[in-house]
């Protein structure tokens, strides 16, 4: 693997192919569980882990399981990580498991890690794969943590749970409340569109 | 072998090895994710009842049900604390089925006397900004030290003596109401609650 490919992969996963900002895929965590910062970046993590772990799996084995059933075996494989997060989380990081209990399941469901199983992991080396789990995890990850510190920073005047705002500061309930998420992840997008916008134009 | 045959048996194969990988978790698992919850349990438990108890409440508990307790007259444990045999105070969860919006369980701890000495709030899902103002400027501590012959159990509005919110009575309504149907039912039942043995934990 050259420098120029870990490159592409890294630039590709967190930025230029970002799962949130241009793929749109995963919507039902990022704008389920971003009420704070806190919790952007803990469920970003754990999907992190899974994509990472049933990435390398599903690289592993992309030779072995035959083409007519890949799908259901990454299924499989995906599932087998997260419920290995989820047991693990409630384990040994019981409170961060409290919050975001309700969504860990879902990330099953999450179209990026099976997206990435099948147009990246089913393709490539495992050393690629994990590289583009952990790229596209940190690009989530960054999106996530966004939108959760703008929701809690306008919908609480807090950033991890510290008061940021004045006193006097009327919080925007509105953002904590699931439209705000819509509306703070438009937002989110405008900016995203116009730093791509500004760097195509000066080339 | 048939093709579909193949498959079957190679998606089974995939099947078998995540399972046994699942069962390896669970099993390194399970001892802290039942420590946890045995702590928080008791943490939550500690932070109603009468100080000072030496006996493990979240263990010696015995199951009541009644319909003043929560609507389904669903059993409930009654965990007891307990000082060199003699008995403190008890902690039960009663729910409030008539909050703004869903249930609201409420973890009450109560002295020998029938007393209040502590109220938790577990699970809700009021209005935020609104009916979890609950949880501000100490509101839950005005019942401490409260009992059925000291104190008009009502919020002001209907001539008790507990606060309401402006904008916000059903929330404390439901829950002053919640707290004094699980008082009435402690009163009659207190020597079934402390003398029946303890149940033996499914754990």
């Amino acid at each position: 693997m050259s420098v120029s490919e870990t490159k592409e992969i890294i630039v590709n996963g967190f930025w230029k192919n970002n799962g949130v900002f241009v793929q749109m895929l995963g919507m039902c965590p990022t704008l389920g569980v971003t009420t704070s910062a806190e919790n952007g970046i803990g469920m970003g993590l754990a999907t992190t882990a899974v994509l990472v772990g049933s990435n390398l799996v599903v690289s592993m084995v992309r030779k072995v399981v035959p083409n007519d059933v890949r799908i259901p075996a990454f299924i499989i494989i995906i599932a087998s990580f997260v419920t290995i997060v989820d047991l693990a989380m409630n384990a040994f990081v019981h409170d961060l498991h409290k919050v975001l209990g309700l969504f860990i399941p879902l990330i099953v469901v999450n179209c990026i890690i099976l997206g990435r199983a099948e147009a990246f992991a089913s393709k490539n080396t495992p050393v690629s794969a994990i590289l583009d789990g952990i790229s596209t995890g940190l690009g989530f990850t960054f999106a996530l943590f966004l939108l959760g510190a703008a929701r809690e920073l306008l919908g609480s005047g807090q950033l991890f749970g510290q008061q940021i705002m004045p006193a006097d500061f009327q919080p925007a309930l509105g953002f904590i409340l699931p439209p705000g998420a819509f509306i703070a992840l438009g937002f989110i997008l405008v900016w995203q569109k116009w730093i791509d916008q500004r760097s195509a134009a000066k080339r | 072998m048939p093709h579909f045959l193949k498959m079957g048996v190679i998606l089974m194969i995939v099947g078998l090895i995540a399972t046994a990988i699942l069962a390896g978790v669970e099993d390194v698992t399970r001892g802290p994710i039942a420590q946890t919850q045995r702590q928080e349990l008791l943490n939550s438990l500690a932070q109603v009842l009468p100080k000072g108890f030496d006996n493990a409440p979240e263990r010696d508990f015995v199951q009541l049900a009644d319909k003043r307790i929560n609507r389904k007259a669903k059993p409930v444990p009654f965990y007891r604390s307990r000082k060199a045999g003699t008995d403190l105070g008890v902690a039960f969860m009663v729910t409030a089925p008539d909050g703004y919006s869903g249930n609201i369980d409420i973890l009450i701890g109560v002295d020998a006397t029938g007393t209040v000495t502590g109220i938790n709030i577990v699970a809700h899902a009021e209005t935020p900004g609104l009916g979890d103002k609950i949880f501000k400027n100490n509101w839950l501590g005005a019942f401490i030290g409260k009992n059925l012959k000291n104190a008009k159990w009502g919020v002001k509005k209907d001539g008790g003596e507990f606060d309401q919110f402006a904008g916000a009575t059903i929330t404390p309504r439901a829950i002053v109401n919640a707290i004094k149907r699980g008082l009435d039912f402690y009163a009659e039942n207190q020597e079934k609650i402390f003398k029946t043995p303890a149940e033996e934990s499914a754990k």
